[in-house]
């Protein structure tokens, strides 16, 4: 059934209405393409609007949009937590909408794990309880599955924890708890819906780490949804920005910020520091004559955001040249280039969109 | 239990075997007696006096508080098995109803008559609070009408009755019938309780009261003086075509049964239907509980063990 | 602002309209009984050949002909060798009675001993046959252990000693019997409520049509008075233990039904959402994530279920049930009111101990990581096995030291030590030094204020009863209130009780304010100080499960059969709600708020009168609510004392030839004043409080 190139998440035109005569009205329509308008008219309320797009095996689908914007709706539709009114929806080449009773519930067990914006951590278990409660509901049996939650909580590192109740952990720790449940079944998708949005600042940062660091570790396919801009251009390698229910646009961040497709996507763009958000690889330039004595001792990958790599990239003298994961040189980064990009000018921008 | 002893059968198939078994029976059922307690004295007494004529012959005994008028309809669907005091005025038209229906047999009375009327406790009588008392006439008296009076009847005495579920309106009518409508009113109680929570009161007080009560009851140990009205006459009642200016007859007390109790209990039912009791005995029977505060089922026990002789010639057949 | 004070101004206009129009009605109408203005006549359909009046009547022959005649089968009787007619529903009816009882025998033969259980299984002439076959009653005192480890075992040593002295005390008082007699019936009934009241609130929670449909009934039976439904059980289900657990069980499920239901709305639909991401099934989804998440509300709901069974424990007993409430008819009918009164203690003591166990052990935890030995996992078990042998050991030697009872093994009832002389001195002594002064205060009552308040109530035609409420109606909730109030009024102006309602009303509505006054006072006086507001809470639940019949004679004593004696009862009883939600409402006011008062410089007077109390009053008028409900109650129940109103004929009901349909129907009518009331209460209330902006 599956190959390597087959995408884990396969979304074709779905459409998610919501209203009692949606369906009906869907299936009078004679053309291929819902008609939006007369489901407005008739009362409906359209929850996501003709969404298609692929999620491949270890990367990391984020959706923003703001609230009413259909984006958790879209995450419902693919994990089955809600029904899609028309359109397709393939895990792994199968076709989620097809499975019945059994099969999602088997899928669930196997495949999917989810993180909620509330924590959703169930009041009467202990930490260990929650985390192990996954596993048990498959029929783990007692013992390995406390030793496999006692795994998970090294993993986001809640020990001493343990015989909490959920209620006397703080929002961090909550989530932590979620993440782990998450996980317990070592599921190939993840799900995270707003996981950080209810917590402090601070928190989030950490907390953002944190699931880098994990997913770092783990590879997971995984679809994430946020309201931050901040947070999907940290952590995306695609974003789809959603608006009442549409993608206006899906791309990498760097093509997101550099060429938005929407005004309404240029909205988050606007303010949104180019350094924090693009790769070395987009502004590098190439290595044209310069001999290898003319170079800086410094290597920087392709794939580095520049405001980690700027510091170091200022102090050297001579251009840095800028290597790919073979190791192979494949461009140099200049200090200028660096400059007008902190502190930068009309010029400086301008020469950016050219260079990518 | 009968859900898992009992077989169901549809009337056809029944109808085959039906032939075969109709035979006399000549013991009794191993099955428990269910034997009905009130919350009176005498009643729950004389219900264990009666479970332990039963067990001296053998048979099993089980007892169940009932409501005292709720209970016919109990015995008649067989989920008690009799009732031993059925009285006159108070339970008459519940007996009637539920025998009317069907289920409930007639056992015959006990020896004892009943008398249930208007009466003054005793220390009414001894401090001279209505002169001329029993005598109904004395109540004419303004001296006898400030006696009675209470908080909510006016410038009128007051007659305590029983709980209008008894026997209805027949005190108001004769009051009225006697001429004494503009003199007393009347106010039901509300249960038993409630006559002798105020008989009590009244006598710590020393206080007159006017009010229902029946013989034979525990209050008879205190003394009670019923009221004497003109006497009882066939087709005094409204109901018989009279106007009610009569006081009231000795009643009967009544034993019932469910209808199933001869054939099911034979020798029990022999001995229920002669089984009868006096009012003394019945006095007896209260006095040990109300008097001298001993148990139900001790008194119970102490009443067997002291009148062997009247009741042990019941059992025989 | 402007628009506001509009607003409320027109409220104020149609207020006073609404009162102009009213006095106008009762002045301008004449009573007479031709005038269908002044009181509906029976009204007949179809030349008379069918009436409102006649539904009892009809209730009753359809219930006797589906009891009595439907569907007949033939039953074999194997006692009798005989036949006998029955019919299909009777015997349905009863199947499920005998399984009850079966149940309550087999907890109380185990602690009492006996042979019903084993008949159950064999016969009676089995049991006759085999002299062995009778299962023997545990000694007192190792119940008493057992009551001591269960109680070590889920809630440590405090709770050991309370389960262990209560236990005790009901030994040592002499109650033992009628004790294990009601706490097999309620270990039966509480149980069966609750699993009921959870799966009615759950098929509620999953399907809206449910819910839909049983809100009315669950209205319906938690402001019947039970006594309207005492005959229609006894006629279905016999009478006995049974009966008076399957009254429980109506009277006891509908709060478990709602708190469920409750509990299960507020869970957050995420929470439902991790529990299917996780994988469950529809059954795990339910039992191990939707249940455990409401469980705050269940417990709520279990400790209803407890209190509500404990509190039928008494009424239970006119129908069969045996038992403590038994017992304490017996005792007030010879006016044994000490007797009476430690016999209600040990209902409370029950009630109380049951609570506690069934929180303890819905909290307890499993550790995952105890490396247990033999002991360890069993020592439960084995001490009880200890105390077993321990206390048969002790019950021999008793056979050696007493002859007559042996106390070691079981202290028959009445047998025990007892403190009710000094209840009773207590008593006398308040009847022979207060009564001569209560008078005056009971002439008072009576003449100046219970009278005229009488007669006002008969006195309203029935047009204006009409106006007044469905205006009332309107002025709160809109066409829709004014509606569904006009409609229980209908309902009740149909039958030809018309004005023995009144008459309840007139009570109901005299206790509601005096027990609000009192209980607001005592509840805003309380709600200063955490401790006092404890304390008064505690003191809230135990009457609440303390047997109102107790008072009712001491009451009577003092007062006689005259309404201020019912009144009073009436408001001993009602005054409990009034003052529970006046502490709850003024210690839940937000600390934010109560802050923000302080910083504008209020004084403690003008914190409690212009923040506290405005705030906390959308609550309080629901403490007003279950004021209502419980004089309501208690009026009914003042026709044990003597009425003339709905109560009196309910109670007559149980004797009467159309008692069932009677019993019914006075009932509804019943519960339909406390449901009008109920609807306009909490329909101001909940816009109150969405107005102030506080759940």
């Amino acid at each position: 059934m599956s190959n390597e190139n087959q995408p884990v998440i396969k979304c074709e035109a779905v459409y998610k209405i919501f209203g009692d005569e949606a369906k009906k009205i869907i299936d009078a329509q004679s053309s291929d393409v819902v008609n939006i308008e007369e489901l407005n008219q008739a009362g409906c309320i359209v929850g996501v609007n003709n969404a298609s797009f692929e999620v491949h095996k270890g990367e990391m689908l984020v959706v923003m949009g703001l609230s009413g914007s259909g984006k958790s709706t879209l995450l419902r539709c693919i994990s089955r937590l809600t029904d899609v009114t028309c359109g397709k929806v393939l895990i792994d080449g199968e076709d989620l909408l097809a499975m019945n009773e059994k099969e999602l519930i088997e899928l669930r067990r196997s495949k999917m794990g989810m993180v909620f914006q509330s924590f959703a951590l169930l009041p009467h278990k202990t930490v260990l309880e929650n985390i192990a409660f996954p596993l048990q509901v498959k029929g783990v049996n007692i013992q390995d599955s406390i030793k496999r939650a006692q795994e998970m909580i090294e993993l986001v590192s809640l020990q001493g924890r343990e015989h909490s109740f959920p209620r006397q952990l703080s929002g961090g720790q909550q989530q932590r708890v979620g993440i782990a449940r998450s996980l317990a079944v070592e599921p190939d998708i993840w799900f995270l819906d707003e996981p950080f949005s209810a917590l402090d600042p601070l928190i989030r940062k950490e907390m953002q780490d944190e699931f880098l660091r994990i997913q770092a570790v783990l590879k997971k396919t995984i679809l994430f949804v946020t309201h931050d801009f901040d947070e999907a251009l940290r952590l995306a390698d695609r974003i789809a920005i959603m608006k009442e229910g549409v993608i206006e646009q899906l791309d990498t961040p760097a093509n997101i910020v550099l060429n938005p497709a929407t005004p309404y996507v240029r909205k988050f763009t606007q303010e949104v520091p180019r350094e924090k958000v693009l790769r070395v690889e987009s502004v590098m330039e190439e290595v044209g004559k310069l001999k290898a004595s003319e170079l800086s001792t410094l290597r920087v990958s392709k794939d580095a955001i520049i405001e980690t790599i700027a510091e170091a990239v200022l102090s050297e003298s001579k251009p840095v040249p800028v290597i790919d994961d073979t190791d192979k040189m494949i461009g140099i980064l200049n200090c200028s280039t660096i400059i007008h990009m902190l502190f930068g000018d009309k010029s400086a921008e301008n020469t950016l969109s050219k260079t990518s | 239990m009968k859900f898992l002893s009992r077989k169901l059968f549809v009337t056809l198939l029944g109808a085959f075997f039906l032939s075969a078994s109709h035979l006399a029976l000549a013991k009794d059922s191993k099955e428990p007696i269910v034997i009905p307690t009130h919350n009176w004295s005498s009643q729950i007494v004389m219900a264990y006096v009666i479970g332990g004529i039963f067990e001296s012959m053998g048979n099993r005994v089980d007892y169940k508080s009932a409501d005292s008028q709720a209970v016919y309809e109990s015995v008649r669907t067989g989920d008690i098995t009799l009732s031993h005091e059925v009285w006159q005025s108070a339970f008459g038209k519940s007996f009637y109803n539920a025998m009317e229906k069907g289920g409930l047999i007639d056992v015959g009375n006990h020896e004892a008559l009943t008398l249930e009327d208007l009466g003054v406790p005793k220390h009414v009588i001894d401090a001279n609070l209505c002169p001329g008392l029993p005598d109904w006439e004395a109540l004419k008296q303004q001296k006898c009408v400030d006696a009675f009076k209470t908080a909510d009847s006016g410038n009128k005495g007051r007659i305590l009755e029983g709980p209008q579920t008894w026997h209805g309106d027949l005190i108001p009518n004769r009051i009225k019938a006697l001429g004494l409508a503009d003199k007393y009113v009347v106010k039901f109680a509300g249960s038993a309780d409630a006559l002798w929570a105020e008989l009590a009161s009244a006598k710590k007080d020393g206080r007159g009261i006017l009010m229902f009560n029946w013989t034979p009851n525990f209050t008879d140990a205190d003394g009670f003086s019923f009221i004497k009205f003109p006497p009882y006459y066939d087709g005094c009642r409204i109901a018989d075509g009279g106007d009610e200016a009569c006081g009231s007859p000795d009643g009967w007390l009544k034993k019932a049964a469910y209808y199933k109790m001869p054939r099911k209990w034979p020798a029990a039912y022999t001995t229920f239907s002669k089984l009868s009791f006096n009012t003394t005995q019945i006095g007896q029977m209260a006095a040990l509980v109300d008097i001298d505060k001993m148990s139900h089922k001790d008194a119970a026990k102490k009443w067997l063990a002291d009148n062997k002789k009247v009741w042990q010639p019941w059992t025989k057949k | 602002m402007q628009i506001k004070t509009i607003t409320e101004n027109t409220k104020l206009v149609q207020v006073i309209g609404l009162f102009i129009v009213f006095f106008a009605l009762y002045v301008l109408i004449e009573p007479s009984a031709d005038n269908i203005l002044w009181r509906i006549p029976e009204i007949s359909f179809g030349e008379g050949s069918f009436s409102f009046w006649a539904v009892p009547a009809i209730i009753n022959d359809s219930i006797d002909y589906m009891m009595f005649e439907w569907m007949p089968v033939q039953i074999y009787d194997s006692e009798i060798e005989d036949y006998d007619t029955s019919t299909l529903l009777k015997e349905v009816t009863r199947g499920f009675s005998g399984f009850i009882e079966f149940l309550i025998n087999l907890i109380r033969e185990l602690i009492l001993g006996g042979v019903k259980t084993i008949v159950a299984f064999t016969s009676w002439d089995f049991i006759s046959d085999n002299e062995w076959a009778n299962w023997p009653a545990l000694p007192w005192t190792v119940v008493l252990a057992g009551a001591f480890i269960i109680g070590y075992a889920l809630g440590g040593k405090g709770l050991a000693f309370f389960a262990g002295i209560s236990t005790a005390y009901t030994a040592i008082f002499g109650q033992w019997e009628p004790a294990m007699e009601t706490l097999s019936f309620v270990l039966i009934a509480a149980p069966l409520s609750f699993i009921f009241g959870l799966v009615l609130g759950i098929l509620a929670y999953k399907n809206r049509t449910i819910e839909i449909l049983l809100n009315p009934l669950l209205n319906v039976a938690q402001t019947m008075p039970h006594f309207s439904y005492l005959v229609p059980i006894v006629v279905l289900f016999g009478i006995g233990d049974q009966a008076g657990a399957i009254a429980t069980i109506i009277f006891a499920t509908p709060p478990m039904v709602r708190l469920t239901l409750l509990g299960l709305k507020k869970i957050s639909p995420e929470i439902v959402e991790a529990g299917m991401m996780s994988g469950c099934t529809n059954r795990q989804l339910l039992f191990k994530v939707l249940i455990p998440s409401a469980r705050r509300d269940i417990l709520i709901g279990v400790n209803q279920v407890i209190m509500q069974c404990l509190a039928m424990a008494v009424i239970a007993s006119f129908i069969g049930a045996k038992g403590l409430g038994f017992n304490l008819l017996v005792a007030l009918n010879q006016l044994r009111i000490g007797q009476a009164l430690e016999l209600g203690i040990s209902i409370v003591l029950i009630a109380v101990v049951l609570d506690k166990l069934s929180l303890a052990w819905a909290n307890k935890q499993v550790d995952y990581f105890a490396d247990l030995t033999f002991w360890q996992k069993h020592r439960y078990g084995l001490m009880f096995l200890v105390s077993l042998v321990v206390g048969s050991f002790f019950a021999y030697i008793g056979t050696l030291i007493f002859n007559d009872i042996n106390y070691l093994y079981l202290i028959p009832h009445s047998k025990g030590i007892t403190t009710a002389p000094v209840w009773q001195a207590g008593i006398d002594w308040v009847v022979e030094n207060w009564y001569h002064s209560l008078q005056t205060f009971n002439h008072f009552m009576i003449k100046d204020i219970l009278i005229p308040m009488k007669e006002a109530y008969l006195g309203m035609p029935v047009v204006a009863t009409f106006t007044l409420m469905m205006g009332i109606g309107y002025i709160i909730g809109g066409i829709r209130s004014a509606l569904v109030v006009g409609g229980f009024l209908l309902f009740i102006s149909l039958t030809e009780w018309w004005d023995r309602a009144l008459i309840t009303a007139y009570m109901t509505t005299f206790g509601v304010i005096i027990s609000t006054i009192i209980g607001a006072t005592v509840g805003i006086l309380c709600a200063q100080n955490a401790k006092a507001s404890r304390f008064i809470l505690i003191v809230c639940d135990t009457f609440q499960t303390f047997p109102s019949f107790i008072y009712l004679i001491p009451v009577i004593m003092l007062f006689g059969v005259t309404d201020t004696s019912v009144l009073l009862a009436v408001i001993v009883y009602a005054t409990i709600p009034a003052t529970r939600y006046t502490v709850e409402g003024l210690r839940n006011v937000p600390v934010a708020l109560q802050e923000a008062g302080s910083m504008s410089g209020v004084n403690r007077w003008q914190r409690l009168t212009k923040i506290e109390i405005p705030l906390a009053f959308p609550h309080i008028m629901l403490g007003v609510n279950q004021t209502v409900m419980f004089s309501l109650v208690m009026v009914i129940f003042g026709a044990f004392i003597g009425t003339d109103d709905l109560g009196q004929l309910i109670l007559k009901a149980l004797s009467d030839e159309k008692g069932i349909g009677n019993g019914l129907i006075l009932g509804f009518c019943v519960a339909f004043i406390g449901l009008a009331v109920d609807h306009l209460i909490s329909k101001w209330s909940h816009d109150r409080k969405q107005a102030l902006g506080i759940n």
